[in-house]
């Protein structure tokens, strides 16, 4: 087997989860794609040294974080959000469109906040791990997840009866 | 968080389902030949200016991406990812670029395009004589088998050292290539299968190019698979009925070998036999002449008994998908699908006297790899050619 087939077997095992968190990231298909791209193409750089690492997709994943808040600092504020959910009166439990909501909510967030969120509520990730990934402290994990969350309910204040009670205090040993 | 994370992941769910390995591979490789060629004119440059001999301690130049003119080198080619063969004079739409009629084109999983000058065309010059020169790949994509126009046989041929292979019988393309060919090359290049559908008045035949010997096989069957020692080949049958062969004992040539056959209830789309030699893989085709393209389930069958192991309904193609068609086993677990989507007219909206298209326009073929545990499908790549049967992809042929 050669170091490109190692590599072709780890993108085979690691691609869809790390898609699913590129695609949250960027709320975009195609930017999704692009996004872990570069990154599969930084860890194929030093797939010589990673494939002997225990976790490469850890140095995967890490580097889609970065990746995804420095493209988001350099690039000008493009996204305009998508269509306007639809105007009826809708019950927080219509899952389409609390999805769309969601979708433009999340769209309407800071590159870190909405991290934060991905991390922290998608991954289930707890605040150290997520401070590891985005390299920051845990303090600024928590303020941004308190941020982000209070954005999400003004973006989104339908939903924000469910929003509501997700900031957890955590103990470190 | 329960609530909020259910909602995530049902938007992850949306996330788009393509392989970016050879991707990835090919842009890496793309910017590394840039990198040496920039490197390289540099390098020229500063030696030009000092006046120095050193030209000789240049890196040797790469070798361009290929635009698709180039002929298949005699040897140094990677691995394949599929082949395509071209006809010129679509009836609508354009050809590729620098078409030639009726040949086979090869491409490499780095993205390089050659044409095979030695496979037989499968229009003579004039666009006179349609005849079907086929080609296939073996399962590693590191050696094809095709009809050497030279010597009127088939050969088989290793990408990276060159080397040939030739078949011990001569066949006349007049009297061999018609109908639907379908060939399938060994694992190991070492056995060639070639079958037509229908059939007429030729069998099929199995040649050994190590030991040169040929025996017959059952005419109209689609090769699927083969033993890795050559001893026992699967065949399977689409029309009128779908069936599974198995033909054991296979050597010498003139042994009878051991067949087993069953006809199976209902119509499939068989794919080549699974990596574990005794499992195919096959979608339900449920289609009528006023129903097409009605296409169902995915079900794992025993080649031996036609009983079904596991059905999965399939999930993650693209909603308008008509037709499917199993072909390379990518793992244990992964079959390649290749999709059309296409409007597929009853019979009785077609007119009797509508002219068949000898050259169609070429359309979009999209791969997914399908999990035949779960039915997720994750979409791979797309290809374009004018049909199912001008697709040759790494592996024996699926039926249909």
């Amino acid at each position: 087997m050669d170091r490109n087939d190692s590599f072709r077997e780890f993108v085979a095992a690691h691609q869809h989860a790390l898609m699913r968190t590129a695609y949250l990231l960027t709320g975009d298909a195609h930017q999704a794609e692009d996004l872990l791209q570069s990154v599969l193409l930084k860890v194929l750089r030093r797939w010589s040294r990673l494939s002997h690492v225990e976790r490469p997709e850890a140095y995967a994943r890490k580097a889609l974080v970065n990746q995804h808040i420095s493209w988001r600092r350099r690039r000008v504020w493009t996204e305009l959000l998508a269509a306007e959910p639809p105007d009826r009166p809708h019950s927080s439990e219509d899952s389409t469109l609390v999805r769309l909501v969601m979708r433009q909510a999340l769209m309407g967030l800071p590159p870190r906040q909405r991290t934060v969120i991905v991390l922290r509520f998608y991954e289930d990730r707890t605040e150290r791990e997520t401070a590891e990934l985005m390299n920051c402290s845990i303090g600024t994990v928590k303020s941004q997840t308190h941020y982000a969350l209070a954005r999400l309910r003004k973006l989104a204040p339908g939903l924000a009866p469910k929003l509501a009670g997700l900031e957890t205090e955590e103990v470190y040993g | 968080m329960t609530w909020l994370r259910d909602v995530l992941v049902e938007l992850a769910d949306e996330a788009p389902r393509v392989d970016l390995a050879e991707r990835t591979i090919a842009t890496r490789d793309h910017r590394r030949r840039t990198a040496i060629s920039l490197l390289a004119a540099a390098m020229v440059v500063v030696i030009a200016l000092g006046g120095t001999l050193a030209v000789r301690l240049m890196p040797q130049a790469p070798t361009p991406t290929t635009s698709g003119k180039d002929d298949l080198p005699a040897r140094g080619v990677g691995p394949l990812s599929h082949a395509y063969k071209t006809f010129c004079k679509p009836v609508s739409g354009k050809a590729p670029s620098h078409c030639r009629d009726g040949g086979w084109r090869v491409v490499t999983r780095s993205g390089r395009t050659y044409h095979v000058p030695e496979a037989l065309p499968s229009l003579s010059p004039g666009r006179t004589g349609l005849r079907d020169s086929p080609l296939a790949i073996s399962r590693d994509g590191r050696k094809i088998a095709y009809y050497s126009a030279k010597e009127g046989t088939f050969q088989v041929r290793d990408l990276a050292s060159g080397a040939k292979t030739t078949a011990p019988m001569k066949l006349p393309p007049n009297t061999w290539l018609y109908s639907v060919t379908r060939l399938m090359l060994s694992d190991d290049g070492r056995f060639v299968a070639l079958s037509k559908v229908p059939d007429l008045k030729d069998p099929a035949l199995l040649f050994d190019m190590r030991d040169r010997v040929v025996r017959e096989l059952p005419a109209r069957w689609v090769p699927i698979g083969l033993s890795p020692d050559g001893a026992t080949i699967t065949l399977a049958e689409y029309s009128p009925n779908s069936q599974l062969r198995t033909i054991s004992n296979l050597w010498p040539p003139t042994s009878p070998g051991n067949s087993t056959a069953v006809i199976l209830p209902q119509h499939y789309a068989f794919s080549p036999l699974a990596p574990d030699g005794k499992t195919v893989a096959a979608v339900e085709n449920h289609s009528t002449a006023e129903k097409p393209c009605q296409m169902g389930d995915l079900v794992l069958l025993d080649p031996l008994t036609g009983k079904k192991r596991k059905t999965v309904p399939i999930r993650g193609l693209s909603a308008d998908v008509s037709t499917i068609y199993l072909r390379t086993w990518r793992s244990a677990d992964e079959v390649t699908a290749l999709t059309t989507s296409v409007r597929c007219r009853p019979a009785s909206e077609v007119p009797d006297d509508e002219p068949a298209q000898i050259d169609p326009p070429y359309r979009t073929f999209t791969a997914y790899a399908v999990n035949v545990r779960t039915g997720e499908a994750r979409k791979l790549t797309t290809y374009r050619a004018q049909g199912i049967f001008g697709i040759a992809m790494p592996g024996p042929p699926g039926a249909i």
